[in-house]
């Protein structure tokens, strides 16, 4: 739920980056974070176990500056992505103003895929939200792997509300930015 | 439980939020007090102490609570209502304001907690009333905040900043 300050005239989003372990959420961030100009961004914060893999979430806050008056800020949050966190995936969730999907292209992972995205719109449903109706796009990501599904399949089976897709191999940054602004200009459009 | 798409808090309200949080810092000797959004956002904060990771801090004590009002579930309570973390030199008292805020005082060991408990109780009660008015401002504010004229500038931005 987008924050706007009047008074300090400031406006604050939230966006989450949803997805199976190993996706490349966390990934998205950190291109980001070391690419993106050191004045927009503030520091970003991961709460991982002791072999990098995300506890609770990563956080990396971005400064868009002065805008018509007003200081907007996206925050962007990950979810950690292994099957036991999926209480934690939904207390991230809380809030949010808009959703990455984020998919492993690769073949023997488009089960888990299906399944996750599954999980995404019963949370959501249980927040109160539907994903029909809410700012949400998907990136195909590891397109750069040897069993990477073609994308008009992963069209087909994992994205059929037709919601803006960008194919991705983050780890290089490609497609990471498209995703950003999309999914920016989805929940500004929102508010 | 429908949520709102925004939450607009007003000049008129900021001071009514900044003054309720003066007063408990005060009351209470808090080096700091801070009003998050449950999503983590923060509102407003009284006190230096947290002023310079404020950001931070929301993200993190948000996430912890929402965290906690889950555990609360998984044994079947309707939630945690507050949460105190206990160091050696810092403690930190979180409590739910109508499903909503997050009141968050920042207290040393000179501090008892028994008196931060009963007054940010009071605190509380005073930041729904305002949380109230900020609901029904809500919807009549929005048009004059977001126009036209805001949505394309902030795409011309969006195009700007995050860009390969």
């Amino acid at each position: 739920m987008a924050l706007i300050n009047i008074a300090t005239h400031e406006i604050h989003c939230k966006i989450v980056y949803y997805g199976i372990g190993y996706c490349g959420k966390t990934t998205n961030l950190q291109y980001v974070f070391k690419s993106i100009n050191p004045s927009v961004r503030g520091e970003m914060l991961s709460i991982a176990t002791e072999t990098e893999r995300t506890l609770f979430f990563d956080f990396l806050p971005l400064d868009l500056g002065t805008v018509q008056g007003f200081r907007t800020r996206f925050h962007l949050y990950t979810v950690p992505g292994q099957i036991l966190y999926e209480r934690t995936r939904l207390a991230v969730l809380n809030g949010a103003d808009g959703i990455v999907f984020v998919v492993d292209s690769q073949a023997e992972k488009f089960e888990e895929n299906v399944q996750s995205i599954t999980e995404l719109e019963m949370n959501l449903r249980r927040l109160g939200k539907e994903l029909g109706n809410f700012p949400f796009v998907m990136q195909w990501n590891k397109r750069d792997m040897p069993s990477a599904l073609p994308v008009n399949v992963l069209e087909r089976y994992l994205n059929r509300r037709r919601v803006p897709s960008f194919e991705a191999v983050a780890c290089s940054g490609t497609g990471v930015y498209s995703t950003l602004r999309a999914i920016s200009k989805r929940v500004m459009a929102q508010l | 439980m429908e949520q709102l798409t925004n939450l607009i808090v007003s000049d008129r309200e900021l001071v009514l939020i900044s003054n309720t949080l003066l007063k408990l810092m005060n009351d209470t000797s808090a080096s700091s007090v801070m009003l998050l959004d449950k999503s983590g956002q923060v509102i407003t904060t009284q006190g230096m102490s947290t002023k310079h990771i404020a950001t931070s801090l929301g993200a993190l004590l948000a996430g912890a609570f929402s965290s906690s009002r889950h555990v609360a579930e998984l044994l079947g309570e309707k939630d945690f209502r507050t949460i105190f973390q206990q160091g050696v030199h810092e403690n930190i008292y979180t409590t739910m304001i109508e499903d909503q805020w997050l009141l968050v005082i920042v207290f040393d060991k000179l501090t008892h907690i028994g008196l931060v408990k009963v007054l940010s109780k009071k605190a509380s009660d005073d930041l729904s009333r305002t949380l109230e008015r900020v609901k029904a401002d809500t919807t009549r504010q929005k048009s004059s905040v977001l126009n036209i004229q805001f949505h394309s500038s902030v795409e011309d931005t969006i195009d700007l900043l995050f860009r390969d």
